[in-house]
């Protein structure tokens, strides 16, 4: 085989050949997915770091001594999860797949250079790094989603604006005369996130030597401008950016065609003109004006249709296909991903009406919605696409063990449905505490009462965590055998190595 | 592209960042900018070797020093 | 059909370019009219920009992430106005960069938390939680008290703050480390820090060193007491 072992295609010096989707021969070197490699690895090691954080602090809420002050105590070590879990675990896997997709669909060679692309994932990996680890020292401007203080935004606007200018710079080169679905939403996905980082994090610094600075917008304002921010964060990089991953792997996986090209363009153009809206949900009965609640809330039950679409766009792709959710465990876990995508984007336009809302605002219904998007579709989605694309990149027959993505499938499925049933129930519970009265018209409980309450639902949700992690690490490992098993192992033997690109194509 | 040309503008670039990295930490009042700067300082290092590192390593092959199918 | 969908995804830019426009709308009808309305923040009195030594608590508890188990955001809802107090107005958090409205109720909410309990309550509940309430899931804080609070930085503080709208003058800037003392330590006399600074709450843990703690306190003992509801007509509350 022309590859070496450090699996850098650009530095096969044999001529080795590949297939292209249409079915025609390229050089092997065509492509970079030496950079691909790289963030599929950093997505593997980040999805670790976040669900670990993600259980210990669960765990701190469920036992409150295990709080190590000052460092690891649950306000600091809080933001550092979303952190670990969107940027490092998600935000890796966005950058793998668009620079995968965008190369393969184009027909073209990744621009601007190795370096550039090198430049990004390094840059990158050392500001999520560089978050977690100001969180902790106590540097946060408090801003959900986006606590970096303004030195490290302008380190995230360095990697974004390289990010986009390679993506945007290799669809310019492509050969093929349309722009793939799942490019839109890559697009739409990057741009928004552009105005959103720009938007949001607008604030002045006491001193270019100090790292606190102060937001540009006082009270209301900023309250908006936080859930425009915060909302579209899921809109975009948690959703568009993942419609873009399933509009490619569940039609390449199930070797069927989208479902529905005219159904793709509907729900491209209304998600990407209504999620913008729905921000001022979080805000529902408090000092922001009526008139922006009501919008929020209005637009919020209109996004339900294009989310539908799309999740409709999703899973029919697989008619035809229906028996390979049987024979294939990594299709399975996208299929299911777009399942749990309908469930949430159901539920959060729920939740976006006002008297629902007065129930479950401030309470973990709010936690268990955004994990079941955040765990039942992200991480679904994204562990569908890495089990395609490890074997496609390093070239294998499949993954190393089947039977081992059976058991993180099903892992992760009871860890998420723990999580999600413990956080409705406490939810639910906390809310209708809050707004209990006694016979006499005073409130029933005290605050404290509600609090105590939530303890075995606490533990639930940590037991919940403690399965989503083994089921990462046995993925992990599986991944770790696949790419270290060599190709003349008997371990593969009797399964097909299609060419040099074997499960690839 | 030409890598060799990429290679060096985006080494030249990164060098920039690992010099502001570095007037940072000098000049930080706070522990956290004192923490990037030098972050930054050790990135531009890193990077900037494993760029020189990978030249070599290709110049190396090319002259046919290549043999074990790797390096 | 006079228009194709093609053009747009054939051509990178124009589908960069319609994407970014349909992506503006959105934002800028629900945020920027929240500027230019009069109305948005209501025309109450009494709302005062927070002393130095409140300043800095205000920092500490956003550097200990209070916001992520504490809201600062009563809703006009019975039971919370029972609860809590009057519901909370846009006009309190005027001055706030950037707000801390929270999004999740961990702990009680907290905006009208100012007089409810004693100094010496606050003081022994941030140091160890549970042994004033047995069931709470708050970690313990006592390093604040034992931590030196380190003000060097007020004047910079100030001035930003002033850059970004909220109204402190040269003389209280001037007088930042004076107030930080005086509010800091019984001892020393509030006159001048309460005439800058009406309601401001004496914090002092013990005398002769301040600690994070006297701020995050005076910061805790000030929430929600500046608008005086007594006063304020129903004209005044509307936005």
């Amino acid at each position: 085989m022309g590859r070496t072992d450090r699996g850098d295609t650009e530095m096969a010096s044999s001529a080795a050949t590949a297939m292209l989707d249409d079915g025609s021969v390229v050089n092997k070197v065509f492509y970079n997915e030496a950079i691909v490699r790289k963030f599929v690895i950093a997505a593997i090691v980040w999805s670790i770091i976040a669900f670990g954080l993600g259980t210990y602090l669960g765990s701190e809420l469920a036992y409150p001594q295990l709080n190590i002050a000052p460092y690891f105590n649950f306000g600091r070590l809080r933001p550092a999860h979303p952190t670990a879990a969107v940027f490092g675990f998600g935000g890796n896997v966005l950058f793998a797949t668009s620079f995968y997709i965008v190369q393969r669909t184009s027909r073209a060679r990744l621009f601007g250079g190795r370096a550039w692309a090198d430049f990004v994932f390094w840059a990158y990996q050392l500001q999520v790094a560089n978050m977690c680890v100001s969180y902790l020292l106590g540097f946060s401007k408090s801003q959900e989603y986006a606590e970096g203080e303004w030195h490290l935004d302008l380190w995230l606007a360095v990697i974004w604006l390289s990010y986009m200018t390679i993506f945007i710079g290799t669809l310019t080169r492509r050969k093929e005369p349309h722009i793939y679905v799942a490019n839109w939403f890559f697009i739409a996905y990057m741009s928004m996130i552009l105005i959103l980082h720009v938007g949001r994090n607008l604030c002045i610094p006491i001193s270019p030597f100090r790292a606190k600075s102060y937001s540009l917008f006082p009270g209301v304002q900023d309250a908006m401008i936080q859930w425009w921010y915060g909302h579209n964060v899921v809109g975009f990089f948690l959703t568009a950016g993942f419609l873009g991953i399933m509009y490619y792997f569940i039609p390449k996986a199930a070797g069927r065609p989208v479902y529905s090209y005219r159904l793709s363009i509907v729900h491209f153009w209304s998600l990407v003109f209504l999620y913008v809206w729905v921000g001022a949900h979080h805000l529902h009965f408090t000092a922001l004006p009526d008139w922006t609640q009501t919008l929020g809330m209005a637009f919020s039950i209109m996004l339900w249709m294009p989310s539908w679409g799309g999740m409709i766009n999703g899973i029919m792709t697989l008619s035809g296909a229906w028996d390979k959710l049987r024979s294939d465990p990594g299709l399975r876990f996208s299929v299911t991903a777009v399942a749990f995508y309908g469930m949430s984007t159901f539920e959060g336009p729920l939740m976006a009406v006002r008297d629902v809302n007065a129930l479950s605002h401030y309470t973990d219904w709010t936690v268990g919605h955004v994990h079941s998007g955040a765990l039942g579709w992200v991480m679904l989605v994204s562990f569908g696409a890495l089990y395609y694309l490890i074997p496609a990149l390093w070239r294998k027959p499949g993954m190393y063990s089947t039977k081992l993505m059976e058991w993180h499938y099903w892992l992760a499925m009871t860890g998420i449905t723990l999580y999600i049933f413990a956080m409705w129930v406490a939810g639910i519970t906390q809310g209708l505490m809050w707004r209990a009265y006694d016979a006499h018209g005073f409130l029933q409980y005290s605050f404290v009462e509600s609090v105590a309450a939530m303890h075995p639902y606490y533990v639930a949700r940590a037991l919940g965590g403690l399965f989503i992690i083994t089921g990462a690490l046995m993925m992990a490992y599986n991944s770790y055998r696949t790419i270290t098993t060599p190709n003349e192992s008997a371990l593969w033997a009797g399964r097909r190595f299609a060419g040099a690109l074997a499960a690839g194509e | 592209m030409d890598s060799k040309k990429g290679d060096l503008i985006v080494g030249i670039v990164t060098g920039i960042f690992g010099l502001v990295g570095l007037v940072l930490a000098a000049y930080a009042q706070d522990v956290e900018i004192y923490i990037f700067g030098l972050s930054l300082v050790g990135f531009a290092v890193l990077f900037i070797f494993g760029l020189v590192k990978r030249f070599y390593d290709e110049k190396d092959v090319a002259h046919g020093a290549d043999g074990q199918g790797g390096h | 059909m006079a228009f194709s969908h093609a053009i747009v995804e054939k051509n990178a830019f124009v589908l960069i370019a319609a994407t970014f426009a349909v992506l503006s709308i959105g934002g800028a009808v629900e945020i920027i009219p929240l500027f230019t309305i009069h109305t948005t923040v209501e025309a109450v009195k009494g709302v005062r920009p927070y002393s130095p030594l409140e300043l800095i608590g205000r920092d500490i508890y956003i550097r200990e992430g209070c916001y992520l188990c504490h809201s600062q955001q009563i809703r006009s809802l019975r039971d919370e106005v029972e609860r809590y107090g009057h519901y909370s107005l846009a006009a309190e958090s005027m001055y706030d960069h950037p707000f801390q409205w929270g999004s999740k109720r961990i702990g009680p909410d907290v905006a009208r938390v100012g007089g409810k309990y004693s100094n010496d309550w606050q003081y022994a509940h941030l140091k160890n939680p549970q042994a004033l309430v047995p069931e709470s899931l708050m970690p313990k804080f006592s390093f604040l008290a034992e931590t030196k609070l380190d003000y060097s930085d007020i004047e910079m503080k100030l001035k930003v703050q002033r850059l970004l709208g909220t109204p402190y003058t040269d003389e209280d800037i001037a007088n930042a480390r004076k107030d930080i003392e005086a509010q800091a330590d019984a001892s020393v006399d509030a006159t001048a820090l309460l005439k800058r600074y009406p309601k401001a709450v004496e914090a002092s843990g013990k005398t002769g060193s301040v600690t994070e703690m006297d701020a995050l306190v005076a910061y805790l003992q000030v929430l929600g007491t500046m608008v005086n509801f007594a006063d304020t007509s129903e004209e005044q509350l509307k936005q």
